[in-house]
């Protein structure tokens, strides 16, 4: 428990750092020497310092926005196996819970969006409601096919432990598929190229950047942490896939977790660096690929079980 | 026997009567307004008085049969020759307690609500039909035989279908009152089959002998009684009324008739499948496919609407789906033997009957606010209402975030439990895995759009600048309007925080049926209550944190306030802003196949265009099916029967002896 406690502890503060990862790899393949690894620190600093505007067109719930948001990302990371220990946090059905908080924080995001009255957060908001509702279906089919693997329905059952390796001792192969499917919501999710651009200059192409304009000072912060532990959500689930294995040593296991994080991220930035921003109309059949994708797996897997 | 035996010794008695005085308590309530009608305020205090008293009598009756069931039942002889018999078992004593307390919450709405003095007729009776609603929706699930039952069914059907004509002025309610009329008789048509094949076999009217039914007779009675309860429920195709009818009725009755009188067809199918003692897998694969299609086509057609009570009644076809996904995975759990998911199928159904009768008739209530101080339901004309209605504004908020399902409020855990008796069903053999999964990725993308629609509706109606004018001038000054919505938003997050109780009352409902084998331990559904509660709090917790948080960082810094920014546009207006059509559109493009989407709007051309215009409608498939499919059909056939009706009284006295001759032959 207290190990589990120290370890969402370094979450909370590392997650920033591991952002700045894309940053750094982008830089990189621009042939640039890029912003320092700390930068996501400096500038969250820097917005706690501040004050903020509002606009005169909004409401409480577009200061509502930012906390919900923030609270629903701070409470998902107590359900999260980190480096493969167990949860703060876990009951039958937490991966329900899990899910449906986040759609908790997207309902203000959004909702804080409208608020302003400004017809570019609008756009972006409408586009926020659209995408995710395919993750949701690949993450459900993910979860039907982890339970029909294991037989278990919370997250530590799936990732804590020597968990992850037993998935790929039942699974095999199709694994990948998960792993893609997966990665495919993490980009969608967090807004990512190739469907979002979170470094764009015009505000009509944009998704999370546009809806988050108003914001300003501490709120935005808010907002910044909230998408750097969403990421970091997401990036723990892909990191003990691809390394699923648990050793007796503590701090090795914790060094080898980290850099799977690293590769995540990593593969992250490459992707940022390689492609370009689908058009708005071709994201959702990238979105429904990673469903196929999953669909496929449980398929072939219910072959290989029998 | 004197009046201390009556009252100690025969408690089923007392016990049952009780609901009686509350029904004749109701229905007085809708007699003292025909009464009172010369004094608006008398007859408005004594039609909600009364109404109120009857639905506390019977809230009191219902929990308290629920939790000590003593199996109550009357009986009294009508025309002689039949029996009508009444008793109330867990199931009906559950949707007792949703049906008084909606009406109850409806009915003080309805004091400050019903203001139109120059016709007090109109409101004398509209009480009148309330109660006798009312009323007849407790006979209903509480009949105990086939001649009460349709009795009461009718009943019901015709008192809410003069509500549905209250403002029979506008010739769109009154064709919107004709068409909900044929859709629950054609309903009450396909029960009365049900119940003559079942009278058939058994010979006699009452329920339980249903179980000694023949296998093929069980599938067909079932089937119809699908059919008939259906289209009284909602159930997508049979729902095309729904839309039409909520928008034409009062709000408050809107409320009713949404949050529970379409619960009544809900509670027809399981009572029905209960007594029917089915064990076809074929049944539970029907409910929850049917449930899948009205949940997701359900609120599809609820993004594509532009009037706000559209929109909600679609979204009722969603949440019937919801509750028949709940109950058919159930069904698939007595199929196959697995009590766990009979329990957690039935139970997260029947909560969320519960819970779906409190958010959506207080969604309904706040519609009927905006629509009662704006003057419009079209979404896309209002905006900023939340800065001038508070109350309302956050109560339909806390019943938004109900309705997507979303923690800590009902609405997730219901959808919890069905979750989990899906997750259960994956574990199964073939049938139950394909079933089970198709439900729990349903469930996920209806949770996804439901989100896309509140926020739409959210968003553009509450949120934002107004769109006219109107705006100026609101307020909400009526404290018996706003009463209920508080009280039921307080439920909403009251069930979400707490759900052991709630959750206790549907499995006592569930446990009357009679469904599970054997012993079935309650403590670990007990248990997975608490887990919602837990994680709710920690939620909780953690937000609040972050609010103290929040205000220490905030301490001493400049707060002030600017325009939104607008990306150097110098001169933005109102009219600029995202509106429900264009926040929906891309979804309903992906959607284009089950939502066909007609466009109206004439080109732009020339260096001074003339005034243009851009119009855009989705179409209901049931609708545009229905249409060709069943009522030209019919329409042709009695086209061709025209000259049976010539006018001639000789010729039809003729008709009638002849009817009375060919059926001496079958007697």
């Amino acid at each position: 428990m207290i190990k589990s406690i120290i370890l969402l502890g370094l979450a909370i503060l590392s997650a920033p750092f591991f952002s700045a990862i894309i940053l750094k790899v982008k830089a990189f393949f621009g042939g640039k020497k890029g912003p320092p690894l700390l930068i996501n620190y400096y500038t969250l600093l820097k917005l706690f310092k501040k004050g903020s505007v509002y606009s005169n067109s909004t409401t409480f719930i577009f200061k509502m926005g930012p906390m919900v948001s923030f609270a629903s990302a701070l409470t998902v990371l107590m359900f999260l196996p980190i480096a493969g220990n167990n949860p703060i946090v876990s009951f039958h059905g937490d991966v329900i819970f899990v899910f449906y908080l986040l759609g908790l924080g997207r309902f203000f995001t959004i909702a804080a969006a409208l608020d302003t009255a400004s017809p570019f957060e609008g756009m972006g908001a409408a586009r926020e409601a659209y995408f995710p509702i395919i993750c949701e279906a690949t993450m459900f089919m993910v979860l039907v096919y982890f339970y029909k693997l294991t037989g278990q329905l919370t997250l530590a059952s799936y990732f804590s432990g020597s968990q992850p390796s037993g998935l790929w001792h039942l699974a095999g192969a199709p694994l990948f598929f998960v792993i893609v499917a997966i990665f495919i919501v993490l980009l969608t999710e967090n807004s990512r190229v190739p469907v979002d651009d979170p470094t764009t200059h015009l505000e009509l192409t944009m998704i999370h950047e546009v809806m988050v304009l108003d914001h300003s000072g501490p709120d935005l912060a808010f907002i910044e942490l909230g998408s750097f532990y969403k990421l970091f959500f997401y990036s723990t689930l892909l990191g003990r896939l691809i390394y699923p294995f648990k050793t007796q040593f503590p701090v090795q296991d914790l060094c080898l977790f980290t850099g799977s994080l690293i590769a995540v991220y990593g593969a992250i930035g490459i992707t940022e660096s390689v492609m370009a921003r689908f058009r708005m109309d071709k994201v959702p059949r990238f979105v429904l690929a990673s469903f196929g994708l999953v669909f496929f797996a449980t398929i072939l897997t219910m072959e290989f079980i029998r | 026997m004197s009046w201390f035996d009556y009252l100690f010794f025969k408690r089923e008695r007392v016990f049952m009567s009780l609901l009686f005085l509350a029904v004749i308590i109701i229905v007085s309530g809708g007699i003292l307004p025909t009464v009172f009608r010369k004094q608006f305020i008398l007859m408005k205090a004594a039609g909600v008085l009364s109404i109120s008293v009857g639905c506390l009598i019977g809230l009191g009756y219902a929990v308290n049969e629920l939790f000590h069931p003593g199996g109550s039942a009357a009986s009294f002889t009508y025309l002689n020759r039949f029996s009508l018999s009444f008793q109330t078992d867990g199931l009906s004593a559950f949707f007792l307690i949703a049906i008084f307390a909606v009406s109850m919450m409806a009915a003080i709405y309805s004091f400050h609500y019903m203001n139109n003095r120059e016709k007090p007729w109109k409101t004398a009776f509209s009480y009148l039909f309330f109660s006798l609603l009312v009323a007849s929706m407790a006979l209903v699930v509480t009949a105990g035989n086939m001649i009460s039952f349709m009795l009461s069914w009718e009943i019901m059907s015709l008192s809410s279908f003069f509500l549905v004509l209250y403002n029979y002025e506008s010739s769109e309610n009154r064709s919107a009152g004709y068409l909900y009329f044929i859709f629950s008789h054609v309903g009450a048509m396909f029960i009365l089959a049900a119940f003559g094949v079942m009278y058939s076999h058994t010979g006699c009217f009452d329920f339980t002998a249903a179980a000694t039914l023949p296998d093929r007779a069980k599938m067909i009675v079932f089937l119809l009684f699908f059919l008939g309860f259906g289209s009284k429920a909602g159930v997508f195709p049979f729902h095309v009324w729904l839309p039409h009818a909520h928008p034409a009725a009062p709000s408050h009755i809107s409320a009713v008739m949404s949050g529970v009188m379409i619960k009544t067809g809900i509670y027809g199918i399981v009572k029905m499948y209960a007594i029917l003692g089915l064990n076809s897998p074929i049944i539970g694969g029907m409910v929850c496919g049917a449930g899948m299609i009205s949940g997701i086509l359900g609120v599809v057609y609820a993004i594509g609407q532009h009037d706000l009570k559209r929109l909600l009644a679609y979204h009722s076809v969603e949440n019937i789906g919801i509750i028949l996904i709940g109950l058919g995975i159930g069904m698939i759990g007595v199929s196959s033997g697995n009590n766990i998911m009979t329990v957690l199928g039935f139970t997260g159904g029947l909560l969320h009957v519960l819970n779906h009768s409190i958010f959506k008739s207080l969604l309904f209530m706040g519609a009927g606010m905006v629509i009662r101080k704006t003057g419009t339901g079209a979404i896309s004309c209002l905006g900023g209402l939340l800065k001038k209605m508070k109350v309302t504004g956050i109560t339909f908020l806390m019943g938004s975030l109900a309705i997507c399902g979303l923690p800590p409020f009902n609405g997730f855990v219901s959808e919890f439990f069905i979750y989990m008796a899906g997750f259960k069903g994956v574990g199964l053999d073939k049938t139950s895995f394909i079933m089970s999964h198709l439900a729990i990725i349903s469930l996920a993308v209806i949770g996804g759009l439901a989100l896309a629609c509140f926020t739409k509706v959210m968003g553009i109606i509450f949120q934002g600048e107004p769109r006219h004018g109107f705006a100026d001038n609101l307020d909400e000054n009526e404290p018996m309007m706003l009463l209920p919505m508080v009280l039921l938003a307080g439920a909403c997050a009251l069930i979400g925080l707490f759900p052991k109780l709630f959750f206790i009352m549907a499995l006592k409902g569930v446990a009357s049926l009679g469904l599970v084998h054997g012993e079935m331990p309650i403590e670990p559904f007990i248990r997975m209550t608490g887990n919602i509660t837990l994680a709710a709090a920690i939620f909780i917790t953690v937000f609040l944190l972050l609010l103290v948080l929040r205000f220490f960082l905030y301490k001493g810094k400049p707060v002030t306030s600017f325009g939104t920014w607008d990306c150097g546009f110098t001169q933005p207006t109102p009219r600029m802003q995202y509106t429900g059509g264009s926040y929906g559109a891309s979804i309903l493009e992906f959607f284009e196949p089950v939502a066909p989407l007609s466009e109206d709007h004439p080109a732009v051309n020339g260096l001074f265009p003339q005034k243009t215009h851009y119009k855009r409608h989705i179409s209901d498939i049931a609708e545009v099916h229905l249409g060709t499919v069943i009522v030209k059909p019919v329409l042709a056939i009695f086209d061709k029967l025209r000259w049976i009706q010539h006018g001639d009284i000789h010729l039809y006295i003729a008709y009638i002896l002849l009817a009375i001759v060919v059926l001496l032959f079958f007697v």
